[in-house]
């Protein structure tokens, strides 16, 4: 097990650098001067000179990228910034901040947006889709099936909006959505992300449902599981000890990569409700060709997919006994 | 002036390629406008231009700015916007939202008043009075008020003035104007870093005198009779020497203004109190009603649109300084009777149009038919009608700028949607009846439409179009070389301050082409360029105004541009809010006259 989480790490820190090189290269293919947004409206050109020197951006590329590797380890200092201590991912070329300290900031909105949401989508996703492969073809089932297909087929920028108007301006029953730190006030915390949870959680809850209910509805139809009936199980039993884990595997995984994509940002929901989250930074950085900012939200939204990776294959092991890691 | 930039992926490669940008672009919803809103009875702006502006006397200059009626003091203003401010410290402010925000907490030489008119006047701000200059403006004399202090208590001298203009020549502060940088060495043409370092290694810059602790005197390499215009700008604000943190002091400067820092995070919040050593006594200017200010960042057009709209809780006493009205929701605000009480609009300094390379297109008739025959009332419509977009321009100079004169020399407004006829009497003069131009445009949807109405009206007089796509990240550095292989390509301007040396100068001096800058039409006449010097020379503001106004038809004569729009603002703000105006100098809502209703 250890030797094997040690392999796995290791591969995915090699997966991570490779990503910022291309990251970092890709960048510069772009016929675009990003000196030119830190000179003044006519901008001379040995200002231009001047920037790209206090930038880095007068050495070679494979220097510049060196030179941004070594930074997270043993610090830099910009003159155009000042000074950007361990771990150094630079400082974002738009607002003038460490891109570290902007991610570390806001990582906790993201958290938070992610793990309530993730709580609401796996409690009703497969609850609904479990009564649905429970009852499948009777009344429940279709009620959760075609639910599941309208809220799968709905938008978070329309429901966002549509659900703040009625619940927070006209009836006014929960607070306009903003990030309340938990540390802060947890009850405050709760009801300022409730609605983002919900909309968030309406589409994918909508996936989980029908992925559960069609899992399920396979593994009852498989032959350990008719084997099992014949031994005389109760329906129970087969349903839940049986059918169940062995649905759970492909859901598992699914699961770990929209949890990692969310943590890399939840784009368009961070947007609906301005939430200051991982992915309003990702947005802006590409809005404003800011490079540095760009590479740090890659890179976290990067490892969050490779780590959550290598945890859905350790769980493998727990959930299906027959998964071997080494 | 430097404005915001907003939505389209083109204006933010305006920012980006540090060029310039747009104000009030939030009204460019990039994906073209409702059909609604590009009808033709919509109801008619009070898109008023300023209605005069003049150089004010010491008198106007004396604190304090006369009452708002109504207002009384204290509560909270809340001021929602999508962006944090880029810069605040001032030598690194060229954007009007960063110059807006900066005016409760920095304070300039000089600076504008404006009266209920709507009137502006350049007044002494931290100076008794706009200046004094007996040599045609190479020398400029400013005297400090009594009474002025920093936040912590600290009186401003002269020395504080020299020294943030001294510290405009630190190799980090690369964003802010350079106009004073360039004046102030002993040579104008080389560049100025290279003939003085910034005060950080303990030299000083001996062309700024202090001979006591409430005389500035500037001498400066050349005349510039509008140089009290300049020292307006946020970029020449004051920083004091003892709490200059460097690269750090962008995110905390120290307040001269009515209000200081208390708390600014990044990207999310940015929070004032009420500077208790400002004096309004000093500042004629400025109110300071509210106890504080909460500022929001993070919120789109779309979004602060309905929260206006709903004017729920806290947002009753909600502003925002750039967010117009989104596009979208433009029609459903007009017809809304209350929310129209509580919008805002105006005429901003920025106006577009559409660079003809004089370079390529030699032959004046046909730069002549290209304007004739440009579909200005088609590309309005596109853009969602005037309140989305701005009035149709015909001349250089913005309304904003003193001086301006109206004229229409290819009668435009009669027939805005282009005369063909007449434009191909103009290509039968020229003696190529049907020339081929390149038309190069930002590859956006709304672009692209208008690439098809400019296709249709110009081929219609004769011409061949062949329409050349650019990215609209790059749109700048396509553009930029002066050897580009296009004709025509749309482009903007703010005056920096409003007189027609930046409105004008800095694109049509022809002695200033180079790759990049902005005269982008390479437009290069000599008298164009005498008449330019001759204007610079004239101390009197209205004389000055006067002549650049004739050079504004010189320029059009020359047909070097088809001019677009004088872009216009629409915003909304919370019913709960008092004295919130627009400012024509920036072009967005003011913070300065802002109070609580109670």
């Amino acid at each position: 097990m250890t030797s094997y989480l040690v392999r796995r790490v290791t591969g995915a820190l090699v997966i991570l650098v490779i990503i910022s090189a291309i990251t970092f290269y890709l960048f510069y293919a772009v016929p675009r001067d990003p000196a030119r947004a830190f000179c003044g409206k006519i901008c001379q050109p040995e200002t231009l000179a001047l920037i790209r020197h206090n930038l880095g951006m007068d050495e070679p590329l494979f220097v510049q990228y060196w030179h941004w590797l070594v930074g997270i380890f043993a610090g830099r200092d910009f003159v155009q910034f000042g000074s950007c201590p361990a771990p150094c991912l630079g400082y974002s070329f738009a607002t003038q901040e460490p891109v570290f300290s902007a991610i570390v900031d806001r990582f906790p909105v993201t958290l938070s947006l992610t793990l309530g949401a993730s709580v609401v989508i796996l409690a009703f996703g497969i609850l609904t889709g479990m009564i649905a492969a429970w009852k499948v073809g009777q009344p429940l089932d279709k009620i959760a099936s075609s639910s599941s297909v309208i809220g799968a087929s709905l938008q978070i920028y329309f429901v966002g909006p549509l659900l703040a108007f009625y619940l927070v301006d006209t009836m006014q029953l929960i607070p306009r959505p903003s990030y309340v730190p938990i540390t802060e006030n947890p009850l405050d915390w709760f009801t300022h992300l409730l609605l983002p949870w919900v909309v968030l959680s309406i589409i994918f809850t909508a996936n989980y449902t029908r992925m559960t209910r069609s899992q399920m509805v396979e593994q009852l139809a498989e032959d350990y599981v008719r084997t099992a009936r014949a031994k005389g199980m109760s329906s129970r039993t087969v349903f839940f000890r049986f059918a169940w884990r062995g649905a759970m595997i492909p859901i598992l995984t699914i699961f770990g990569v929209d949890l990692a994509t969310l943590l890399g940002g939840a784009i368009i929901t961070e947007q609906t409700f301005s939430l200051h989250g991982i992915g309003e930074l990702a947005v802006r950085a590409v809005q404003n060709t800011d490079l540095p900012m760009l590479l740090g939200v890659t890179i976290v939204g990067a490892a969050a997919i490779v780590l959550l990776n290598i945890v859905v294959d350790v769980l493998y092991a727990f959930i299906d006994p027959r998964v071997r890691l080494s | 002036m430097r404005s915001h930039s907003r939505r389209i992926a083109s204006m933010t490669a305006v920012l980006a390629a540090g060029a310039l940008a747009l104000a009030g672009c939030a009204k460019g919803g990039g994906g073209g406008a409702p059909q609604g809103a590009a009808g033709t009875s919509q109801k008619p702006l009070e898109n008023k231009a300023v209605s005069a502006i003049a150089v004010g006397t010491a008198a106007d200059s004396t604190g304090p700015a006369p009452e708002v009626t109504g207002a009384k003091s204290g509560g909270t203003v809340y001021m929602i916007d999508r962006d944090d401010f880029s810069h605040l410290d001032p030598g690194r402010i060229y954007l009007n939202y960063n110059a807006s925000v900066s005016k409760l907490f920095t304070r300039t030489l000089t600076d504008y008043k404006r009266d209920d008119a709507g009137n502006i006047k350049l007044v002494g701000d931290l100076a008794t009075d706009t200046g004094t200059t007996t040599d045609g403006g190479k020398t400029w004399k400013f005297t400090l008020k009594d009474g002025l202090k920093w936040q912590d208590g600290t009186p401003i001298t002269s020395a504080d003035i020299k020294y943030s203009f001294e510290r405009l020549f630190a190799d980090f502060i690369t964003e802010g104007p350079d106009y004073a940088e360039t004046w102030l060495v002993p040579d104008a043409k080389k560049p100025f870093r290279e003939q003085y370092k910034g005060p950080y290694d303990g030299k000083e810059l001996d062309t700024i005198e202090t001979p006591d602790d409430k005389t500035v005197v500037f001498h400066l390499n050349g005349a510039h009779p509008d140089f009290n215009f300049t020292v307006a700008m946020t970029g020449y604000g004051a920083v004091p020497k003892a709490q200059d943190t460097k690269q750090k002091y962008d995110k905390q400067p120290f307040s001269s203004g009515p209000y200081k820092i208390v708390s600014h995070i990044t990207d999310k919040s940015l929070d004032l109190e009420r500077n208790e050593n400002w004096d309004p006594k000093t500042d004629p200017i400025r109110h300071a009603y509210p106890d504080k200010f909460h500022m929001e960042f993070g919120i789109q057009a779309q979004q602060t649109t309905e929260r206006f709209l709903a004017d729920a809780g806290n947002d009753k006493y909600a502003f925002t300084f750039h967010n117009a009205v989104a596009p979208e929701r433009v029609q459903e605000v007009l017809g809304n009777a209350e929310a129209m009480k509580r919008s805002i609009q105006g005429l901003t300094p920025f106006t577009t149009f559409y660079n003809i390379n004089t370079k390529r297109i030699t032959d004046i008739n046909v730069r002549k038919a290209i304007i004739t025959a440009w579909p200005a009332k088609q590309i309005q419509q596109i853009g969602g009608g005037e309140i989305n977009t701005g009035k149709i321009a015909t001349t250089v100079m913005s309304p904003t700028v003193l001086g301006y004169e109206a004229f229409d020399l290819y009668g435009k407004l009669a027939k805005p949607e282009g005369d063909p006829e007449a434009a191909k009497k103009l290509l039968a003069q020229s003696g190529t009846p049907n020339p081929t131009v390149v038309y190069a445009y930002n590859q956006t949807p709304t672009q692209e439409k208008v690439t098809v109405a400019i296709k249709e009206a110009l081929t219609k007089a004769g011409f061949k179009v062949v329409a050349k796509p650019l990215n609209a990240g790059t749109y700048y550095d396509a553009i930029g070389p002066v050897d580009n292989k296009y004709d025509i390509y749309w482009g903007g301007w703010a005056a920096d301050w409003p007189t027609g040396s930046t409105a004008i100068q800095p694109q049509y001096d022809g002695r200033l082409i180079t790759d990049n800058s902005p005269n982008y039409t390479h437009l290069n006449v000599p008298e164009i360029n005498d008449a330019i010097d001759k204007a610079n020379a004239i101390t009197d503001a209205a004389e000055a105004g006067k002549a650049w106004a004739a050079i504004d038809r010189q320029i059009m004569e020359q047909a070097a541009i088809v001019p677009e729009y004088y872009q216009t603002y629409f915003g909304l703000y919370g019913s709960g809010l008092g004295g919130v105006r627009f400012d024509p100098v920036w072009g967005e809502q003011s913070a300065i006259d802002i109070y609580v209703k109670q």
